[in-house]
């Protein structure tokens, strides 16, 4: 059974992520800040499968330890799913230098230094999937969302380059870019912009975090070997 | 066995997972390691199942960057740097 680590696993897609993963029979680790009542619950369900680690990203010095500690504890990691990050919104302008520097650390550095220390597993067993969690702010761009839209573009510069890196150890790198899904990420987009999102997608509504799961599920497994280096776009076509 | 056996042995075994082949009739202290066989990607994997056997990465635990260029100097770093070693 592979193991696979969930970063923001305790809410959102992170959490729906973990669903999926544990009907794809995985095992899984969730990192998350703190636990929530719902991964509680899926953790009681799953207690054989699920596996629950505390940390929080915004510290990155002791990355390194945390996955030494979980693959001493659980072997060998096959996959890795880059979820977790920061929000904050705002105009550039107004916005404080540690919220700046804080979008950074979680958003880029904290998954940078995680697959580095991650991608070791893999290299070992020369087999693995890494999967960075992006947006499609990286490429349309959101007014208030520049440092978070930098952030997420950073992540496709990250996945292009290492997948050219890693592919000869047969491990794949992708990133996918969500569009706009109702979690508490996005609970500050309402009313009218909400509605407008969802008047001019293809589809005429929002795409969901069970899509986005799917993907990740199709992305580690073996129909995909063949998929590297490349951004899938998970958004009901609101970028078409 | 020593440090320096231990990451011979291991040099070896990551040449054969690699279907690499040792560029040098030996593995002497003078070999420089980018012209012994095993590329970066290999050195990285070589690192990693490192740590595993001996439960401690020097480069990682080091607050400035070093890149050995020869064997004997890659060996010497592990040497040096073995939380183990009594001071």
């Amino acid at each position: 059974m592979d193991l696979i680590i969930v970063t923001g696993a305790s809410k959102g897609l992170g959490l729906a992520i973990c669903k999926r993963l544990l009907e794809s029979n995985y095992k899984v680790v969730g990192i998350a800040r703190s636990k929530t009542d719902e991964f509680q619950a899926l953790e009681n369900e799953n207690k054989e499968n699920l596996v629950y680690v505390q940390y929080d990203f915004n510290n990155t010095k002791d990355i390194h330890e945390l996955v030494k500690s979980i693959t001493k504890e659980y072997g060998n990691i096959y996959g890795l799913i880059n979820n977790a990050a920061l929000g904050h919104d705002g105009v550039l302008g107004t916005m404080h230098e540690s919220q700046i520097s804080e979008l950074i650390r979680v958003n880029v550095e904290a998954p940078i230094l995680l697959t580095k220390y991650a991608s070791r597993s893999m290299l070992m067993k020369l087999r693995g999937r890494i999967i960075n969690i992006g947006s499609i702010i990286a490429s349309t761009g959101f007014n208030g969302l520049s440092v978070y839209g930098a952030t997420k573009a950073s992540l496709n510069g990250f996945t292009k380059s290492l997948a050219r890196e890693l592919g000869k150890a047969k491990i794949t790198v992708n990133t996918i870019a969500p569009g706009y899904m109702q979690t508490a990420m996005t609970a500050g987009l309402q009313g009218e912009k909400l509605e407008s999102i969802k008047r001019r997608s293809p589809l005429g509504h929002l795409a969901t975090v069970e899509d986005v799961a799917g993907t990740v599920v199709y992305l580690l497994s073996n129909d995909a070997k063949n998929i590297t280096g490349t951004t899938i776009t998970v958004d009901a076509g609101s970028t078409a | 066995m020593n440090i320096k056996e231990t990451i011979k042995e291991t040099y070896l075994e990551v040449l054969e997972q690699t279907g690499s082949e040792l560029l040098v009739p030996e593995l002497t202290d003078d070999v420089v390691l980018l012209e012994s066989g095993l590329d970066s990607l290999g050195f990285a994997i070589l690192v990693a199942t490192l740590e595993e056997k001996l439960e401690f990465d020097p480069f990682t635990m080091m607050d400035e960057p070093l890149y050995p260029t020869t064997f004997g100097e890659f060996v010497s770093i592990y040497e040096k740097m073995n939380p183990n070693n009594q001071i």
